[in-house]
């Protein structure tokens, strides 16, 4: 019988009870082959392989990540709680030492969701690797963590949660924004100022196939991590680039993803996006299952796996060989400034409209971080619908100096006693303190 | 009329003839390991000395061959044909030697990808026929969607086989590498299962039983018809606790979750209910070092039983798991629980007086008193049966779930109640009652409790129904079934259909069913999607007649 080389925690929670609507690329036979095929190959019985039931994430632990308006029980589901809790367990595992690794195969995904959470955004309502990350962090101490993002999709609520964060390092490869929604995720995006250089955006081409993402992986990603050395590498494991993937336009196979993750060597990996639920899903996960767990993969291909005509031409080779020339220099020689926002009265400050493309409305929203000599500074966010109530959300971080955690304090005290702000709610890391006001 | 139930365990043959009101004769008699057509024929002579034969109706029989069989190697050498596609190496699942894997892929819908290699097969016929294997397996990957390739290597083997087990007819259940090691183990036994059955028939004819209907103990705790069983030999395996498991259900009224302990000499079974039901293993049996298909009872074995020896570690009293010989009470030269029962004055068996003289020697030799020595043996047997129950209910909780429903539901078991049987049952049940602090209750008739279970199991099967509304087709794997369909299918039909071929199945099978006994365990129907627009439904239900018994004697 087969013996994992390294152990290997699941979770597969695949919500068979819970779809955004029948017809939704995302809905409850997302991972219905998948299941067949896992269960069929055995790979529960695999020694070294257990399967977990996935935990539910308490509001708690959504409002040490979001600021959620009107509240995080409006705006959430239970198939969100599980899935995040599934991300919760998978961390759980691998903390508590009990397997090396963990895969939270789970269901809805989570990276487009944002630091400030209004409705859904494809797909995603809570970010369920940053709420695995702050469990992390509250229950086995400050980490470095690096989220490597390999989902077809730029997630750009990933970043935007990490954005002003230097400890965790948000690397996201991903086909190229003027191609594909949600339109982000270039390399100028690289971090606000107090985390230069910690987002990390590599846009490919339409047509990257296995070659390309493996040269991304060894030119930029490996020596990136290398340098940063982090306590955790996750994945945030979106199998969309898939060559039979409906709504994106990448060539990367089954076996190309396996070997992503073996170079990777990710301690947790989670579930993204991926709709090609029948020609794609069973095998990428079944590929990453076993490259986890240190297996030979070589025999699990796609039925209709044709290398030769998947294989990219050289003109991408080349534009993706010119982007590991110059992207790895954003991580070791970060710009002065950031892309995005202006220097205001000790505040830097960025505007930003964010589409809800799930329920269909806008926010606007101002979000600015107080640039302190001694701390990472406060994050403070005004936001709102538009032409709808608008809510502030403070944010002390972790191993914020006394000036800026009295300042914070001072700014929802204020907020509470004359304001516009319908809603506020203060994110308080140091203290653990996680408070709305407001109705 | 009666009912006869025939457990040939490890040591003893236990029979009961069992009737409307109550046991009519019971009988021990020791199983003679080489000769196991012997003990039974045995326990039936005893049996028809206490009952008129011509009233007995029934005997179901609960027999170790196919597991012993399986155990001390005594098998037969098996061609195994299989079609893999892609996955896991096919060969990192290979249980014998003439193993062949041909190529071939059929995928998760049960379409084909792939078409068998017909060359790659003749060969892998031809070397197994030249090695002169008789007996052949065919499974393929996904069978249980679609069965053609097996059906094409079965093809392959016409007129060059004795047997042929197909992988689908085993279960609709999919687990590829089980299924290749659950039809192997089939092929295994097959022949030394049928000169068995051949020779009980013999058996019963001799002993004036030619009328008897005979069933074979599964142990999921059901029978199937001896008929059906010669085919599916290997259904027959570990099917003992399953019948200790149906003797506590007929003895006792079980109604809420619960604990069974079925003590015994070297080990102690254990079971759990919830809601007055046996669960059942996920998955299946592991035999030796593969894992089945092969349904069970959900049953933990711990090395502590009566026999289990005493010993001194450094000052720490330990019970089992290793056997020195019996007890002192029966000649043995090491104490063992039961003598530290009988020390306690709570067990009353063999000789007492050797029991407790060899029992304090062995005290005052390792410098502590007999008293501790017994109080503290019997808290550890008792300990360790606790922690590991606790550590068996915990895991079940813990078993994963995939809807939302189940997960918030959150049907957690907590055991109110304890039943227990075997020897020393008796003997430990203050103790237990005393760590669990849970009604504890010990059935009369506990020592043959195990007959009683076989003698009063009913008829058990299973059936998987997949429908798949946009190739329009409807299949039941094990029934070899499949049918055309209509677009507008749906679960509500798929439910119907389910239970009625569950119901005609045990008709074919001449099983006067109960469909009351019937039950679907689990229903889904997915929307298919192409693109933004509904193409059709995967539809799965599964159905069951529930492990039970005909009657009860609580
Ligand atoms: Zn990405
Ligand atoms: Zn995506
Ligand atoms: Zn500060």
């Amino acid at each position: 019988m087969l013996k994992a080389k390294n152990s290997l925690g699941m979770i597969f929670f695949p919500a068979f009870d819970w779809a955004i609507s029948p017809t939704h690329p995302e809905r409850e036979e997302r991972l219905l082959y998948t299941q067949d095929q896992l269960l069929e190959e055995g790979i529960f019985d695999i020694e070294g392989i257990q399967e977990y039931k996935p935990a539910v994430a308490t509001t708690e632990d959504v409002e040490r990540v979001h600021f959620c308006f009107p509240d995080v029980d409006s705006i959430v589901t239970r198939s969100h709680y599980i899935s995040a809790g599934g991300a919760i367990k998978a961390a759980q595992i691998v903390m508590e030492g009990e397997k090396q690794r963990a895969f939270a195969m789970v269901r809805p995904p989570g990276h487009h969701a944002m630091k400030t959470v209004l409705g859904s955004r494809g797909f995603c309502t809570i970010n369920i690797e940053a709420i695995m990350c702050e469990y992390i962090r509250k229950m086995y101490g400050p980490k470095r963590i690096a989220i490597v993002d390999t989902d077809c999709h730029h997630g750009d609520g990933t970043q935007d949660v990490y954005w002003h964060d230097p400890d965790t390092l948000y690397i996201s490869m991903h086909q190229d924004g003027r191609t594909l929604f949600p339109g982000t995720g270039f390399p100028q995006e690289c971090g606000g100022p107090k985390a230069l250089g910690r987002t990390i955006n590599i846009p490919l081409p339409p047509g990257t196939s296995d070659t390309g993402f493996m040269m991304v992986m060894e030119r930029v990603v490996m020596p990136i991590l290398e340098d940063f050395k982090p306590d955790l590498i996750i994945n945030s494991a979106g199998q969309d680039n898939h060559f039979t993937d409906p709504i994106t336009n990448m060539n990367f196979s089954a076996q190309g993803y396996a070997a992503l993750n073996t170079m990777l060597n990710p301690d947790i990996a989670v579930l993204e996006g991926g709709y090609s639920i029948q020609g794609a899903l069973p095998y990428v996960n079944l590929g990453i299952s076993m490259a986890m767990a240190g297996l030979d993969y070589s025999h699990v291909r796609e039925p209709d796996f044709n290398p030769e005509s998947l294989k990219e031409s050289q003109d991408i080779l080349n534009y993706i060989s010119s982007l590991c020339d110059a992207i790895p220099d954003i991580y070791f020689n970060p710009p002065e400034k950031t892309s995005d926002g202006v220097v205001k009265d000790g505040w830097s400050v960025r505007h930003k409209n964010i589409f809800y493309d799930t329920g269909g409305f806008s926010e606007s929203q101002t979000e600015s971080l107080y640039l302190c000599d001694d701390c990472r500074g406060i994050l403070k966010v005004e936001t709102g619908k538009q032409s709808g109530p608008r809510g502030l959300g403070v944010e002390i971080p972790r191993n914020a100096c006394k000036h800026c955690r009295d300042l914070a304090l001072k700014i929802v005290e204020e907020a509470q006693n004359k304001s516009s702000n319908r809603y506020v709610q203060l994110i308080n890391r140091q203290d653990e303190e996680y408070i709305r006001y407001g109705f | 009329m009666l009912l006869l139930g025939i457990d040939v365990g490890g040591t003893h043959t236990d029979a009961v003839a069992a009737g409307e009101d109550g046991i009519k004769a019971r009988v021990k008699v020791a199983t003679v390991h080489e000769n196991l057509l012997s003990s039974i024929q045995n326990a039936l002579e005893a049996i028809t000395a206490e009952v008129d034969p011509g009233l007995i109706q029934q005997l179901n029989l609960s027999t170790t061959l196919s597991t012993n069989s399986i155990v001390e190697g005594k098998v037969e050498d098996v061609g195994m044909i299989v079609s893999a596609g892609p996955g896991i190496d096919p060969y990192s699942v290979m249980p014998c030697k003439n193993y062949h894997v041909i190529p071939g892929a059929v995928d998760h819908r049960g379409t084909e990808t792939s078409p068998i290699d017909s060359n790659a097969l003749k060969a892998a016929v031809d070397s197994c026929v030249a090695d002169g294997i008789k007996v052949f397996a065919s499974v393929s990957k996904f069978s249980p969607r679609n069965p053609s390739h097996e059906k094409t290597m079965q093809l392959a083997l016409n007129g060059k086989a004795d047997f042929i087990t197909l992988g689908h007819k085993l279960t609709g259940r999919l687990n590829f590498p089980r299924r290749i090691a659950t039809a192997y183990y089939n092929c295994a036994v097959w022949r030394i299962f049928n000169n068995f059955a051949d020779a009980v028939s013999g058996t019963l004819e001799k002993t004036g039983l030619g009328h008897v209907k005979v069933n074979i103990l599964k142990a999921d705790g059901g029978t199937m018809p001896f008929q059906l069983s010669r085919d599916l030999p290997v259904q027959s395996i570990f099917s003992g606790p399953a019948a200790s498991v149906m003797g506590i259900i007929a003895l006792c009224d079980i109604t809420q979750d619960s604990i069974i302990y079925d003590v015994g000499g070297t080990t102690t079974d254990i079971a759990i209910f919830v809601s007055g039901a046996p669960l059942i293993e996920r998955d299946g049996i592991h035999i030796g070092s593969y894992p089945t298909l092969v349904r069970a009872l959900k049953v933990r074995s711990i090395g502590i039983g009566g026999d289990s020896a005493v010993s001194l570690q450094s000052g720490t009293v330990r019970v089992g798991p290793n056997r020195l010989g019996p007890s002192m009470a029966f000649d043995g030269n090491h104490p063992t629980l039961t003598d530290a029962l009988i020390w306690k004055g709570s067990c009353h068996c063999g000789s007492i007086e050797k029991s407790k003289k060899g029992f304090a020697d062995f005290a005052a030799k390792n410098n502590i008193s007999p008293d501790e020595l017994a109080e503290k043996a019997i808290n550890t047997a008792v300990g360790t049966i606790h922690d590991e129950t606790r550590q068996l209910v915990d895991e079940i909780n813990q078993q994963p779930v995939y809807t939302i429903h189940e997960l918030l539901e959150n049907r957690r078991i907590v055991p109110r109640k304890i039943y227990m049987m075997g020897g020393p049952a008796e003997a430990l049940k203050d103790s237990i009652f005393q760590k669990f602090q849970l009604s504890t209750e010990v059935p009369p008739n506990y020592d043959v409790a195990n007959a009683v279970g076989a003698a009063l199991t009913r008829t058990t099967t299973d059936i998987e129904l997949f429908a798949d509304t946009e190739k329009g087709v409807m299949f039941i794997p094990s029934l070899g079934y499949r049918e055309n369909i209509p677009r507008g299918y749906k679960l509500h039909d798929a439910e119907k259909d389910a239970m009625s071929h569950l119901l005609s199945h045990l008709g074919d099978l001449n099983i006067a069913s109960a469909g009351e006994n019937a039950e679907i365990t689990a229903s889904s129907s997915f929307n298919m999607i192409n693109g933004y627009s509904t193409v059709g439904r995967n539809i799965r239900v599964k159905c069951q007649i529930k492990p039970g018994v005909v009657r009860t004697y609580s």
